[in-house]
C-alpha cells in the first residue's frame, strides 16, 4: 500500500517528559486520517515532528515516501498545515497574511482570493487580522493551508474555535478535498463525534502512544456489541441454539448472539421460532464510539 | 532565497520601521544644528560639524537601533505563531536566518545614507563653505556601516532566542554603554565591538587605509565577533524548536 505518511518508532522527550514514544502512523494515499486523543496525548508533538518545526528525538518520518531528514523543503512543497492555535502576523490584514505566505510559495496572486472565498473571509480581507474572532483565525489559518494546492493537508484542530455553521463548512469542506483534488488529509481532535463524520481512517493515540489505527468501518465494528433476544424461556431456547450450532450466549435471562451478520440472525430466529419459543424482542446493544474510545484510553493497550 | 527576501521586506515594510530608518538621520540633524563646536584651527569646517554630529550617533544610537531593528523583525513571528507557520513552508532555516540579516543591514545602511543626507543639510543650513570632503564622509558612513556587522548578528541572535522586546533591548544596551568608556581607552576601545561604530566613523584616524581603522584591527575585532555571533545565532535558530 502506498503510505502518504508513514512514522517508525516515532519518539520525542523533552527531558522525564515522554509525549510521544514509539510512534507508528500509517496514512493510505486518499484518505481522512482522524487522529484522535485526550488533551495531552502528543497529537501537536507528533504533528509538529511530521512538519520538521521539532527534531524527534528517535525514529524515523517518511512523507510521500522521501526521508523527512533528508528532503524536508521538497516534502513541504507539497503539505499545506495548520498547527495549534491559528498563526498569522496581526499588523497584516488577512489578504497581507496570505501575501506573505504566497511570495514564499510562489502561487498566482488569484489563489489568495480563491482560498479567502473558501473560507468565507472575503469581506474581510482588508481587515486588519489583530482584530478577528478566534473563529476568523482560524479559518485564516485553514485559508492559508490550502494556498499552495497540497496533495497533504494537515489540519491540528482546526475547528476549534468555529461556530456549529462554520464547523459544518469546514466539515464537508474536509470531505470534499480528497475527491476532488485527490488529497490526503491528516486531522487532528479529541472529539470523536468529529473525527467520526469526516475520517476513513482512523488513529487513537493516548499518553504518546498508538492504540488503534485502522479504517473507520473496523472502528464502527467494535462498536457493535452483541444482539439480545429476549425470549419466553430464555435458557431452553439459548441450549436449543447450541445444539443447532449457533454460537450464543445466555446472561441475565437474555439469549445473546456472537455474531452480527444479518444472515446469522435470521437463521437463529427461525430456529427459535421453529422450535416454537415465543420472542419478544430482537436488540443490538450499541456501545457508542464514545465509549470504545473511552475504554481504550483508559486501557491504553491496543484495541 | 530572493522570495524569502521580498517575504521578509514586505513584512517589515508593514510594521512601523519607516518611522526608525528616519529617526537616526534626524536625531543627527538635530544634534548639528544645535552644536557650537568651534576651534581656532585651520580645519575643513565639515569635519568640525561630522564630528559633533557623530559623537552621539554612532556611540549611541547606531549599536542601539541595530537592537530594535533586530527586534522588530522578529518580533511578529513571536507574537502569533508566526515561527510555525513560517518554517513549515518550503523554506530552510539558514535562508530565513540569511533573509532577515540581509534585510537589517540593507535598512542599516539606509540609515547611513540619509544620515549622510543630514550631515550635507546641516552644512548647508550653516553655510559652510568648504568643499564637501566626499571620500572621508564615504570613509565614515561605510565604515560605521561595516561596523555593525556583527552587532546586527548578535541582536537577531537575541531576537530570535528572546520572546519579549525588552530582553534583547537589555542586553543590547549593557554592551552599548560600555563603550563611553571604551573610546577613551587606549587599551580596550580598539578591541570591543561597540565602540566600533564610532570608531570607524571617527574623523581624524589613520587616513591611508580603507577606513579610519586600521585592517587588522578591522579584521580581528570587526570580523571575529561578526563571525561568532553570526554562527551562534544561525546554528541556534537551526535547533529552535517552535
Ligand atoms: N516544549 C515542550 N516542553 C515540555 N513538554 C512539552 C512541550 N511540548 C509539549 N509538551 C508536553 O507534551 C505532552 C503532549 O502535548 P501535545 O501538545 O502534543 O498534546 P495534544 O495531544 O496536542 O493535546 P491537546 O488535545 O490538548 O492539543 C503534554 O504533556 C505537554 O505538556
Ligand atoms: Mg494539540
Amino acid at each position: 500500500m502506498e503510505y502518504v505518511v508513514k512514522t517508525k518508532g516515532l519518539t520525542k522527550n523533552f527531558g522525564k517528559e515522554k509525549p510521544v514514544t514509539g510512534l507508528d502512523m500509517k496514512i493510505p494515499k486518499g484518505e481522512v486520517y482522524g487522529f484522535l486523543g485526550p488533551n495531552g496525548a502528543g497529537k501537536t508533538t507528533t504533528i509538529r515532528m511530521l512538519l520538521g518545526l521539532m527534531k524527534p528525538t528517535t525514529g524515523t518520518i517518511h512523507i510521500f515516501q522521501k526521508d523527512l531528514r533528508k528532503e524536508r523543503v521538497n516534502i513541504l512543497k507539497r503539505v499545506g498545515s495548520l498547527v495549534e492555535n491559528p498563526s498569522y502576523y496581526p499588523h497584516l490584514t488577512a489578504y497581507e497574511n496570505l501575501e506573505a505566505l504566497r511570495k514564499i510559495l510562489g502561487v498566482p496572486k488569484k489563489k489568495i482570493y480563491e482560498v479567502l472565498e473558501i473560507v468565507r473571509l472575503s469581506d474581510v480581507a482588508n481587515k486588519k487580522v489583530k482584530g478577528f474572532s478566534l473563529g476568523m483565525k482560524q479559518r485564516l489559518g485553514i485559508a492559508a493551508s490550502l494556498l499552495n494546492n497540497p496533495e497533504l493537508l494537515i489540519l491540528d484542530e482546526p475547528t476549534n474555535g468555529l461556530d456549529p455553521s462554520g464547523i459544518i463548512e469546514i466539515r464537508q469542506l474536509i470531505k470534499r478535498l480528497p475527491a476532488e483534488y485527490g488529497m490526503t488529509i491528516l486531522i487532528s481532535s479529541h472529539l470523536l463525534s468529529e473525527i467520526d463524520q469526516m475520517a476513513t481512517t482512523v488513529g487513537i493515540v493516548t499518553n504518546g502512544k498508538m492504540i488503534f489505527q485502522d479504517s473507520i468501518e473496523v472502528m464502527r465494528m467494535l462498536s457493535q456489541q452483541k444482539i439480545s433476544l429476549k425470549v419466553n424461556n430464555s435458557e431452553q431456547a439459548w441450549r436449543s441454539l447450541l445444539a443447532k450450532g449457533i454460537k450464543a450466549d445466555y446472561k441475565d435471562d437474555t439469549v445473546l448472539l456472537s455474531e452480527h451478520s444479518n444472515k446469522k440472525i435470521a437463521e437463529a430466529v427461525r430456529t427459535l421460532v421453529q422450535d416454537g419459543f415465543s420472542i419478544y424482542r430482537v436488540e443490538e446493544e450499541k456501545r457508542s464510539l464514545e465509549d470504545i474510545f473511552l475504554q481504550m484510553t483508559r486501557g491504553g493497550k491496543e484495541g | 532565497m530572493l522570495s524569502i527576501l521580498q517575504a521578509e521586506w514586505y513584512k517589515l515594510r508593514k510594521s512601523k520601521i519607516l518611522f526608525i530608518i528616519f529617526v537616526g538621520p534626524l536625531i543627527g540633524l538635530f544634534l548639528g544644528l544645535t552644536s557650537n563646536l568651534s576651534i581656532d584651527v585651520a580645519i575643513n569646517e565639515w569635519y568640525l560639524s561630522l564630528f559633533s554630529m557623530n559623537l552621539t550617533y554612532a556611540l549611541l544610537f547606531l549599536p542601539l537601533i541595530t537592537g530594535i531593528l533586530a527586534s522588530i523583525i522578529c518580533r511578529y513571528e513571536h507574537q502569533a505563531g508566526g515561527w510555525k507557520q513560517l518554517l513549515a513552508l518550503p523554506v530552510t532555516r539558514g535562508k530565513v536566518f540569511i533573509a532577515k540579516y540581509v534585510i537589517l543591514m540593507l535598512i542599516v545602511l539606509a540609515i547611513q545614507l540619509l544620515y549622510l543626507g543630514a550631515v550635507y543639510v546641516v552644512g548647508m543650513i550653516k553655510g559652510i563653505t568648504d568643499p564637501f570632503p566626499l571620500e572621508i564622509v564615504w570613509k565614515s558612513i561605510f565604515g560605521g556601516w561595516v561596523a555593525t556587522f556583527p552587532l546586527v548578528a548578535l541582536q537577531l541572535w537575541m531576537s530570535i532566542l528572546f520572546k519579549s522586546f525588552a530582553a534583547p533591548f537589555t542586553v543590547n544596551v549593557i554592551f552599548t554603554l560600555p563603550s563611553i568608556l571604551a573610546v577613551n581607552s587606549e587599551r580596550f576601545g580598539p578591541y570591543y565591538p561597540w565602540a566600533q561604530p564610532f570608531s570607524m566613523m571617527y574623523i581624524g584616524g589613520n587616513t591611508d587605509d580603507i577606513f579610519f581603522v586600521p585592517w587588522d584591527q578591522l579584521l580581528t575585532v570587526v570580523g571575529g565577533s561578526f563571525v561568532l555571533f553570526f554562527l551562534g545565532g544561525y546554528l541556534y535558530f537551526q535547533r529552535k524548536s517552535v
